[in-house]
């Protein structure tokens, strides 16, 4: 019995397909019941995210039958009638289970190395399990590539360093203050990054937002959705003494803080450090201002640059990575045979029989 | 016994190449932007600290007191202290690479404590061993070991502060504490460096002096007077009239630079302490 997989992802097909295919999770156990009394699989986990609708099964039947089977099943399922070719792509072992790790490890995400996938793929791998559809070999898979997934967490940088403007503007925060628990933010303009932004340094703990725009229904519609207080676009100057980072992103075509502006705002700060965030196009801060004393400005260049340059450190790792997964896909593919029946609280190795 | 056979000297010898050790390793973090955070350079600085204490304890045993009697003496007292202070506060979080920092400083002073003449003999039991004495000179080498473990961490300012300002990567990248917290530790050093500095110089006063001259009229105690000055300008001017946090660690950075600089040469002026 081998394992193959069968789906299409982010790197295959558009969101528009990927939609038709997905599996809402509630009617998964029934997918994964009629696959197996279908006789194509004797194990199957269906994993269903934003980025890629897979099918992993632990197969009794010759691999290209089995293609066969599982591509009429899952056009059948969704009852997809239209022409599908390179979208939909099949792996056989041991392509299937270097996939698999791949996938846990977030090395065939859309944001290399991003962790969110592990969690998906372990809720679908429990969803299975939890209806007695995965049995020996599939068990030790999954598991193994969990296991490997933490080890390449533990020992290299994949995940390290944000690959977004809005992490990247947190992450600077968290480098310049002691703690972001005690910060106000101010948000000028409210666009969508800066929503983004704002959102991001909330989660991390920042105190309280500020919202100025020039429409104030805008600003007090966003305010009070991040829990925040809006102010009229006229009077965000007045807010300077308390804050500690601004997100600017209007559509004004000039300069709305300079030098001159700020000079007086910051000794009214008492020097107190400022990061200012500069999204809009075309700017909203004159890039002079980076040189007074304890303010740093960052525009949507330099954040692009930052994520830009940590994907890249993302994508140095991806070889580390692969070598920690051929390390623990190997034993896999050695003991290519079904284990002996075991039943403990957490890991359940089960051979089970096909219901046909 | 191996031990025995070792000089207090020989220990010393052998700390400082760990700290040499240390130094080369805090070269290639510097290189990698202090992304890697292990405890090799902790492990080497910690090493070398040890053999220190190996080296102060055997001397201090061999003269029952406190071993501060001769430049040799006083400045191994100082590096000990710092390396110390280094140690317990690459504890807190993200101040590991505080020991990058500190081990080209006790490497460099370490070498320098080393040249013979700085260490010439004197009598088993010398008459620098009452607990004035001790007392002032262990407040005065441990305020020293503040001011460069203060040193040390506006370095570390200046540097991340000069990456955030020039959107270099390896200010996100690096494993360095936040600016702010760096200012905040720089800061308390300072304050603890001049209190410890004020005791010394208070005990100084108290002891007595052989060439019955007035204690402000020595040079090493003149020296002394406006290091304490400076540095309490230092504070002032930060904590009361708003100096920039850039002005101030600057200002850590070199009157530490100087007081090094000119702690041998204002010793060997000094009566009091080469009567």
């Amino acid at each position: 019995m081998s394992v193959v997989v069968i789906g299409l992802s982010h790197r295959t097909s558009p969101v528009e397909l990927r939609e038709r295919f997905a599996f809402v999770e509630a009617k998964i156990p029934d997918a994964l019941k009629s696959l197996r009394e279908s006789g194509v699989a004797s194990e199957a986990v269906i994993v269903s995210t934003c980025n890629r609708v897979e099918i992993f099964a632990a197969t009794p039947l010759e691999t290209a039958k089995a293609f066969v089977e599982l591509k009429k099943f899952l056009i059948g399922h969704h009852a997809f009638e239209d022409p599908i070719n390179d979208e939909l792509y099949t792996l056989a072992e041991p392509q299937s289970l270097y996939h698999l790790f791949k996938v846990a490890c977030g090395l065939d995400s859309m944001v290399l190395g991003e962790t969110e996938i592990l969690g998906q793929l372990k809720a679908a791998y429990d969803l299975a399990l939890k209806h007695g559809h995965t049995g020996a070999r599939l068990n030790k898979a999954f598991q193994r590539a969990f296991h490997a997934a933490k080890n390449v967490r533990t020992h290299t940088n994949i995940q390290r360093g944000s690959v977004s403007v809005a992490s990247v503007a947190v992450e600077l925060a968290e480098k310049i203050f002691s703690s972001l628990g005690d910060r106000e933010v101010l948000v000028i303009g409210a666009g969508d990054t800066s929503e983004k932004t704002a959102r991001a340094l909330l989660s991390r703990g920042a105190k309280s937002i500020i919202v100025a725009n020039r429409s104030l229904d805008r600003a007090q519609a966003l305010a009070s959705e991040l829990g925040g207080r809006a102010v009229s676009f006229d009077d965000w100057a007045g807010e300077f003494e308390k804050i500690d980072i601004v997100i600017s992103s209007t559509a004004a075509p000039h300069h709305i803080l300079d030098c001159a502006k700020l000079e007086p705002l910051m000794k009214a700060r008492r020097q107190r450090p400022l990061l200012l965030i500069d999204i809009a196009v075309p700017r909203d801060i004159d890039p002079e201002v980076n040189s007074l004393e304890n303010v740093y400005l960052y525009n949507v260049d330099d954040l692009q640059g930052i994520a830009a340059d940590y994907l890249k450190l993302r994508q140095e790792e991806t070889v580390r990575c692969e070598e920690i997964i051929a390390e623990k896909v190997k034993p896999l593919l050695e003991t290519n045979s079904i284990l002996p029946q075991m039943d403990t609280d957490k890991h359940r190795f089960k051979t089970l029989p096909v219901d046909v | 016994m191996l031990v025995n056979w070792f000089t207090d000297r020989h220990f010393f010898m052998i700390a400082v190449a760990f700290y040499g050790a240390s130094t080369v390793y805090s070269v290639f973090l510097w290189r990698r932007g202090f992304r890697k955070d292990d405890w090799v350079n902790y492990l080497l600085l910690a090493a070398g600290v040890a053999l220190h204490t190996v080296a102060m304890f055997k001397r201090g045993l061999t003269l029952h007191s406190c071993p501060v009697n001769n430049l040799y003496e006083a400045t191994t007292f100082l590096l000990w202290a710092l390396g110390l202070a280094c140690l317990v506060y690459s504890l807190l979080p993200r101040f590991k690479f505080l020991a990058a920092f500190t081990a080209p400083v006790l490497f460099t002073v370490g070498v320098f404590a080393l040249m013979p003449s700085l260490d010439p003999p004197h009598g088993p039991k010398p008459d620098f061993s009452d607990w004035l004495r001790s007392l002032h000179a262990a407040t005065i080498l441990q305020s020293y070991g503040a001011f460069g473990l203060a040193a040390v961490a506006a370095a570390m300012f200046l540097m991340q502060q000069h990456d955030l300002k020039f959107h270099k990567l390896r200010a996100v990248l690096s494993l360095l504490p936040s600016i702010q917290r760096l200012e905040l530790i720089t800061l308390r050093l300072t304050i603890v460096g001049l209190v410890l500095f004020t005791v010394g110089l208070v005990s100084g006063e108290q002891l007595p002096r052989p060439d019955g001259k007035p204690y402000f009229s020595d040079p090493k105690v003149i020296w002394s007077a406006l290091m304490w000055l400076v540095y309490l300008e230092l504070i002032v001017a930060r904590m009361f009239f708003g100096r920039s946090t850039r002005r101030f660690t600057i200002g850590v950075v070199v009157v530490f630079i100087f007081l090094l600089l000119t702690f041998w040469g204002t010793n060997l002026l000094s009566g009091l302490h080469h009567s």
